[in-house]
């Protein structure tokens, strides 16, 4: 199966290139993309936008989704549908969340999956607006796994 | 003995320092993934003329080797190549941070490797910094 060029689809907004974090997560994301046939279409439907905040590391992104197409702005850019605000090392946490065979969902017996749920509910991990965008949430999460 | 970093006799004591943490031989017990270069940008102030490299070769929770080489070199030779100028090398393993964090803040970049594999492995990656936090070091400035 050809891969079709998504460096060209993943784009920095002016000043996003200098951002460790949208590197990371641009990096990632295009990098699963090749790997991982079946993540494309998550891709393709992914619409809005989504900013992920390292508290400990002060940096922040946003990664604004227009299906196929994705521009990754430094800081707060926009009205997030969906904010993500944890430690850096919850948010690499996150990429290693493990998925279930069927759907490709998060699996509830995994160990970060469990890790994530207590970071919640203490408040180390928060995420803005997941009731309202549980799609997007999903399509992001099963983007950026490294599973 | 404190040894002056980045340099050759620093490179040695920093194999020893990964192979004497029990904590790194457990987190990258499975890392199959080739050698990794910790790249120090050129800055002629404190005498390095050019980028240099600490060219680690670790396999199985081991260090096999190290060589200490011209940043061309270990971006050409390393799997994973990892980069910053002096200052944020030294800061890292003067104030122990997370490298993770130094990567999130732009400090220090991943310009070569396989991102998803370097993620799998980041227990790892951590121990590979603790262990050259471990090293007596002599900085430049």
């Amino acid at each position: 199966m050809n891969s079709p060029d998504y460096a060209s689809r993943i784009v920095f907004a002016p000043d996003a290139e200098q951002n460790g974090l949208a590197n990371m997560v641009a990096g990632l994301i295009l990098q699963n993309l090749h790997d991982r046939p079946d993540k494309r279409a998550d891709f393709a439907r992914l619409r809005g936008r989504i900013s992920i905040v390292a508290e400990d590391a002060g940096v922040a992104i946003t990664l604004e989704f227009s299906g196929d197409m994705l521009t990754v702005h430094a800081g707060i850019a926009g009205i997030p549908d969906v904010t993500v605000r944890a430690q850096s090392d919850d948010i690499v946490q996150m990429s290693l969340l493990e998925l279930t065979r069927r759907f490709a969902l998060p699996d509830p017996r995994g160990a970060t999956l469990r890790e994530i749920a207590k970071k919640s509910r203490t408040g180390q991990v928060r995420v803005f607006g997941a009731l309202l965008h549980v799609p997007m949430l999903l399509r992001l999460t099963r983007l950026m796994s490294v599973h | 003995m404190a040894h002056l970093f980045p340099s050759e006799p620093w490179a040695t004591a920093y194999k020893n320092a990964v192979n004497d943490n029990p904590l790194y031989a457990s987190a990258g017990k499975d890392w199959t993934h080739g050698t990794v270069a910790l790249i120090v940008r050129a800055d002629p102030s404190i005498q390095i003329d050019e980028d240099m490299g600490i060219l680690l070769d670790v396999h199985a929770g081991v260090c096999r080797g190290v060589r200490y080489i011209t940043g061309v070199a270990a971006r050409s030779e390393a799997a994973f190549a990892v980069e910053g100028p002096y200052d944020n090398w030294k800061k890292l393993l003067i104030e122990n941070q997370d490298p993770i964090k130094a990567l999130m803040q732009g400090k220090l970049k991943l310009t070569k490797g396989h991102l998803p594999t370097m993620i799998r492995y980041v227990e790892s990656s951590k121990q590979l910094l603790a262990s050259a936090q471990s090293v007596p070091t002599e900085y430049r400035r």
